[in-house]
């Protein structure tokens, strides 16, 4: 969970590059950002601006080509190792949900906590606690292709919850949602960071999911408009 | 259904999944285990029963050539032998494996008609044969193989042995053997002069000399009297006998390669999975796993596919070795008792095999990059 009275912002990013294909393509130049402890930041830009990139490297995902990412004054990949990071202080939610089809649902949320000493009995509580907060107590025990994409989204949600992380990265979480469901993961997403006080970042194409956040930035050519 | 999802079942589960393809895998080293068990389960049962023949007729010391698998020791040096103060009495013999029938093959002993190896021969009917006629006594089980009786003619080798006596050894394999008198055995064999080994009683240990270093005294007594040849203690000779050696090699070489078959059946169906699985390591990486999680699952799927195949195997192997216990043609060399230990051994193996199997493929799979993974179509 976020500790709003710890000083400082909980992800600080300075002069990030990335580069791929042996720096044949320039994803990210020169980007900046700080974000504060509790905040809820949208990322938007036209597909292919370098959107994901930039969630990767603030979700430990990946390093960057040069520059740093500090969580919580710790320098990414020295002071904290992206594992250990993304374990323990990261949840991801992805635009194809992402779940595992072997597992279901109530195993899904389970997964995340198999990597950290959680203990069987916890893991099952914790699991069925997150999908009811979700609204799935009645598909605990569906399996992926047996749930519609409102459903798996809000399992993936659940999962991304599972290690109790105080931050939560969406990229284009309501893509392959329609206009309803998209409406109704939004208010979950946002719920969550209210309720729990996370810090939440979002990246999408869509204007009008951006508008929803207090801070919006623009990406253009991999670098922040505004 | 339980809720809780372990490690074992998330494994269970990507196995579930191509149940099909898992099923062959598992034929694949279960067939590998099978070998294993039935191959070296026979070759140790065979000398089991080598040592339990040395035991029941009192030989203390073999001495054979120091080369392997040949019957070329000269009988004349039984003479050097019977002069060396340890030795009270030596039995020179052949043995060697002969076809009787198609069907029937059986160990074939040449003694002389005065050794002390009759006394742990227990004669059913008939008895001795006599040196240098064409009689023969046979063991009760090859009696039966070949329905013979005693008055009956054998044809050995294009000559007509009369059947003088019927017996029942110690050991399946006397059970399952002829014996012929030497001469003749040399003779139809053109081995004349030569003798395979010769069965070596010593005198009883002198006051104060423990049964191993006395052992030790006549073995190097016999050793230094005949340059070239082996005095090795009966024990022993059970095990690094030609015969038993050939068995044994035989068994673990055609295992080795049944196994290395397995291997590769795993290992290509754990790189496979892998292969297919390249975005959900991607995705499991991004909630949280580590490297070494990943190569623990992989490891243990791995594994269980090993194991699962070697419990199969088992299975198949002590049937295959109950089979061969009772045809005809290994029932004198084989009982279809096996030893726990080889059923633990056959495990240990299956285990390993699985282990090693998994480790490549495991090993890909933890190194691969968690975004390049997701991007993965
Ligand atoms: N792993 C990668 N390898 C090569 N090129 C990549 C990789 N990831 C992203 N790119 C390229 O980097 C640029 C930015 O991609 P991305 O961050 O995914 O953009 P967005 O999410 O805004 O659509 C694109 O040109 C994309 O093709
Ligand atoms: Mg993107």
């Amino acid at each position: 969970m976020s500790n709003p009275a710890k000083p400082g912002p909980i992800l600080e990013a300075c002069n990030l590059f990335k580069s791929y294909d042996e720096g044949r393509i320039e994803a990210l130049r020169e980007v900046s950002v700080s974000i504060q402890h509790g905040e809820f930041l949208a990322i938007s830009g036209p597909s292919g601006s370098g959107k994901s990139t930039l969630l990767q490297l603030i979700g430990g995902l990946d390093a960057p080509t040069s520059g740093e990412v500090y969580f919580e004054g710790s320098l990414l990949g020295s002071a904290i190792d992206l594992d250990t990071y993304r374990a323990k202080h990261v949840g991801f939610v992805f635009q194809a949900f992402h779940l595992m089809p072997t597992l279901r649902a109530i195993e899904n949320v389970q997964v995340p906590m198999l990597a950290l000493k959680t203990s069987a009995d916890d893991r099952v509580k914790r699991a069925e606690t997150l999908l009811m907060e979700m609204g799935l107590e009645n598909r605990m025990g569906q399996y992926p292709n047996q749930l519609s994409a409102g459903e798996r989204q809000r399992v993936a949600i659940a999962r991304a919850l599972a290690n109790s992380p105080s931050i939560l990265v969406a990229d284009e979480p309501t893509g392959n949602l329609d206009s309803v469901n998209s409406a109704r993961i939004m208010e979950m997403l946002t719920g969550i960071q209210k309720k729990h006080g996370m810090t939440l970042i979002i990246v999408t194409h869509e204007n009008d999911i951006a508008e929803m956040a207090p801070r919006h930035i623009r990406i253009r050519d991999g670098r922040v408009e505004s | 259904m339980s809720a809780h999802l372990s490690f074992a079942r998330f494994a269970w589960r990507n196995l579930w999944r191509r149940r099909f393809r898992t099923l062959l895998t598992l034929f694949g080293i279960g067939m590998a285990i099978a070998a294993f068990v039935a191959l070296v389960g026979f070759s140790n049962s065979f000398e089991s029963e080598w040592k339990r023949a040395y035991e029941s007729s009192g030989t203390d010391i073999a001495v054979v050539q120091k080369t392997f698998l040949n019957t070329s020791v000269d009988e004349s040096d039984g003479a050097t032998l019977m002069k060396l103060p340890d030795v009270a009495s030596i039995s020179p013999m052949i043995l060697n494996m002969m076809d009787l029938t198609p069907e029937v093959n059986a160990l074939a002993f040449g003694w002389t008609a005065d050794t002390y190896e009759f006394e742990s021969l227990h004669f059913v009917s008939g008895g001795r044969f006599h040196d240098g006629k064409s009689e023969v006594i046979l063991g009760e089980l090859l009696a039966q193989n070949l329905n013979k009786q005693v008055g009956d003619t054998l044809d050995i080798q294009g000559t007509g042995f009369k059947v003088v006596g019927i017996f029942h050894g110690a050991s399946a394999l006397e059970e399952g053997a002829a014996i012929l008198p030497l001469d003749e055995l040399q003779e139809i064999s053109s081995l004349q002069g030569k003798v395979t080994t010769f069965h070596v009683r010593l005198k009883p240990a002198p006051p104060g000399v423990s049964s191993e270093q006395y052992l030790k005294q006549a073995q190097g007594q016999i050793e230094a009297a005949l340059p070239g040849l082996k005095a090795i203690p009966a024990a022993e000779r059970a095990a690094n006998n030609q015969l038993v050696g050939a068995a044994h090699a035989a068994a673990w070489g055609t295992s080795l390669i049944a196994l290395i078959i397995g291997i590769l059946g795993i290992a290509n169906t754990m790189a496979m999975s892998v292969f297919e699985r390249t975005r959900e390591i991607g995705i499991l990486r991004a909630i949280g796993w580590k490297r070494w999680n990943i190569l623990l699952l992989i490891e243990f799927e791995a594994t269980v596919l090993g194991f699962a195949g070697g419990i199969l195997g088992i299975g198949f192997g002590v049937a295959a070795l109950r089979l061969l216990s009772r045809l005809p043609q290994t029932a004198s060399i084989v009982t279809s008792t096996i030893a726990p230990s080889l059923l633990i051994e056959a495990v240990f193996v299956a285990v390993l095999a699985g282990l090693l199997a998994g480790a490549v493929p495991a090993w890909r799979g933890a190194k691969l990059s968690p975004v390049e993974a997701l991007r993965y179509e």
